[in-house]
């Protein structure tokens, strides 16, 4: 098997411009399913009665399609429907936010509901609005909790990325498969792109980790 | 320990060590757990090891039957020292039963399966075979009507008399008793304790590690006061509670509450 | 807009078929994954350095790589380091069992470590070799743990299968794609081909949270 590397340093360029696509449709999903996630998931906690229903039927629907038919829906037949027609990129992002959101507001919802009902009680006791209880008592207590799972979202985010390939978003996975048309070294460019996206997911679990065993006494009570 | 010992050593006879602890060492760290501890324990003997909490006691117990190992010195069992390798340990450890503070029963399988689980499947027993000594043994420590109930439906106490009989079904010469009565209720103790003393009156060499100062009183051919990983003091029970010899051990003894 | 819904009906055959596809594809999977997950599981417990550390590194490389870049990787590597030509469904089957294999090894490996240290010692004290202590205390018991985990994967494969579309095998994504390619009914046959989907997966969901309330572990 002779491998013939040119195929990739010809091309890092293109390569290099897909790769920061990828991050840039990562942390822009991220930001987005941290908003709306945790925005479920406090108005399934803390919101009406009447909002759990849609609520939890849609973070069950999100438990059940596939990324890829979310993904393949919101550019191709969206548009038929509303008439709005999104760019690849801003589909993906639509797509993907929608997706990684239902995991984010369940992930929410459990660390609200480890947190025992003894510490709410005692703040407000203290005199405390249950407003402030929640949001000076629970919810950093909840964030804490939760920052395992946040290197788990961060880390899927970027790996839902590559699947965005598949409407033609020119990131990393995209670039990698025109490469290797092009140049008809699948092989190199493919293994190039395995050894890429580890060296980028592998840090970001561990230092989250890290981060994690420094702090995780603040969130145990 | 039974009669036919007590006569053996009054006429004076060798009885020969089952254990022998020379000068056995173990550290963590910078920390000695066991400090040059040697100890004989002869054949029917009750030996009952106490002390403050982290003095030893239960490491030496566990390094007995392998489940730490040692930094320095021996341990014998029948005059060999014991073997450095897995499966020499593991032949040695069905010589040797253990009974546990948590129990560790196995919840999974019942109180039937948890005593037949050593014979059938360490010594390579018939099922019929393994059955038929477990349900005697069951019915010795006043749980043959259990049998067929998980460990998770019993009380503490009746856990640690099957965990008694799971050891017992191996047919062990020495029986390592760590902290067996600790974990339990008050109420519950008194039960394990007699099964206890039933065993030792039968002439089974036992090694108990406890805070249970009557039982050792009563039960016990020795006692060994243990400090900081070393032996204080050892002797019958009625020196080390009316006449210690070292004052530190009469120190440890008031402190339990101990009026002697 | 004019729809035409008729089409999902027509073609209800051919989806079912892509459906059953899909199902098999994951079946298939965790039968490679579950045992690859389990030896993995024990390679990295066991006392040699070699075995623990193969093990680590698999888990870790496997567990940090996009499935859909598995899956087209493999379609190209296999056939010119196996000097065969492979079926897409096997290509598919063989990315997806890395992928699962080692979350699988994560989950059993957690599984018998939150047992107790006194349970395998309890068993060493009887005499028990480390390999009969495992059979017959620790994954007995870590299997039970293991169960809701297990199905929250299945619920992911049964979803991640859609991703082997790419390579052309028949599954529910790659036939309902095919069909509005060949209909021109894209609304129809995505929002179809989203409803059965949901159809298959809400159920399973639902039963993995059942599991989870009735073997989750609460120590």
């Amino acid at each position: 098997m002779d491998l013939d590397l040119t195929s990739i340093t010809d091309n890092w360029r293109y390569l290099a411009n897909g790769l920061g696509l990828t991050l840039l449709l990562s942390l822009a999903t991220v930001a987005g399913s941290l908003v709306v996630g945790g925005a479920v998931g406090l108005a399934r906690c803390y919101g009406p009665a009447w909002l759990r229903w849609p609520l939890v039927f849609y973070i069950d629907s999100m438990r059940a399609i596939p990324v890829l038919v979310v993904l393949v829906w919101s550019y191709f037949a969206l548009p038929i429907v509303t008439g709005w027609s999104l760019p690849p990129f801003w589909a993906a992002f639509v797509a993907l936010t929608l997706h990684i959101a239902a995991y984010v507001a369940e992930i929410v919802r459990a660390g609200i509901t480890s947190i025992r009902p003894g510490q709410t009680r005692a703040a407000l006791a203290l005199g405390m609005s249950r407003r402030q209880a929640v949001i000076q008592i629970v919810l950093p207590q909840t964030i804490i909790r939760m920052l395992p799972a946040f290197g788990s979202i961060i880390s899927i985010a970027i790996k839902d990325t590559a699947i965005a390939a598949v409407i033609a978003v020119p990131e990393y996975m995209k670039q990698s498969e025109t490469v290797a048309g092009q140049t008809f070294r699948p092989i190199e460019v493919f293994t190039c792109a395995m050894l890429v996206y580890f060296l980028i997911l592998f840090p970001v679990t561990r230092l989250i980790d890290m981060a994690y065993l420094r702090v995780a006494h603040l969130g145990r009570s | 320990m039974n009669a036919a010992i007590q006569a053996e050593l009054q006429a004076g006879n060798a009885v020969p060590p089952v254990l022998a602890y020379e000068n056995v060492r173990k550290r963590y760290g910078s920390f000695a757990a066991l400090d040059g501890v040697s100890l004989e324990v002869r054949k029917g003997e009750v030996i009952c090891l106490i002390g403050p909490s982290g003095s030893g006691k239960s490491t030496l117990l566990r390094c007995t039957n392998g489940l730490d190992s040692i930094d320095g010195g021996r341990i014998l069992l029948d005059g060999t020292p014991l073997p450095t390798d897995d499966k020499g340990m593991r032949l040695v450890r069905r010589r040797m039963g253990m009974v546990f503070q948590s129990f560790e029963l196995f919840p999974h399988k019942t109180v039937l399966a948890n005593v037949t689980v050593g014979p059938t499947t360490v010594l390579g027993m018939a099922k019929p075979a393994a059955v038929a000594r477990a349900e005697a043994l069951l019915d010795k420590v006043g749980l043959a009507d259990k049998a067929g109930s998980y460990p998770a439906n019993l009380s503490g106490g009746q856990q640690q008399r099957v965990a008694i009989a799971r050891a017992l079904a191996m047919e062990p010469e020495v029986m390592l008793f760590d902290e067996p009565t600790s974990a339990l209720d008050p109420e519950t103790i008194g039960e394990v304790l007699t099964v206890m003393k039933r065993l030792a009156e039968e002439g089974m060499t036992m090694i108990v590690v406890t805070h249970e100062m009557s039982f050792a009183r009563r039960v016990a051919d020795r006692v060994v006061v243990f400090e900081r990983g070393a032996i204080l003091e050892e002797g019958p029970p009625r020196q080390i509670f009316e006449t210690p010899q070292v004052t530190r051990t009469k120190d440890f003894l008031s402190h339990l509450g101990w009026e002697g | 807009m004019n729809l035409d819904w008729s089409v999902v009906w027509q073609y209800r055959g051919a989806l079912a078929e892509g459906a059953l596809m899909t199902v098999v594809l994951s079946l298939a999977t965790m039968v490679v994954a579950i045992p690859g997950g389990i030896l993995l599981a024990l390679m990295r417990l066991s006392r040699s350095r070699i075995a623990s550390t193969a093990s680590a590194c698999f888990v870790e490389f496997f567990r940090n790589l996009p499935i859909l870049l598995l899956v087209y990787w493999a379609y190209y590597v296999m056939p010119v380091a196996l000097d065969l030509r492979l079926s897409g469904f096997v290509t598919g089957l063989v990315a997806l069992s890395l992928n699962v294999s080692a979350y699988n090894a994560e989950t059993f490996r957690a599984g018998i470590g939150s047992l107790r240290k006194g349970q395998m010692e309890a068993a060493m004290a009887l005499g028990m070799s480390r390999w009969q202590a495992m059979r017959e205390v620790i994954l007995p018991q870590a299997s039970r743990r293991v169960l809701p985990v297990l199905a929250s994967t299945w619920v992911s494969l049964f979803k991640d299968t859609s991703l082997v579309s790419v390579i052309a095998v028949g599954e529910l994504a790659y036939t309902a794609m095919r069909i509005r390619s060949q209909t021109f009914r894209v609304l129809e046959m995505l929002t179809a081909m989203a409803a059965i989907y949901w159809a298959l997966g809400y159920p399973q969901a639902k039963l993995t949270d059942w599991l989870n309330r009735r073997f989750g572990v609460t120590e």
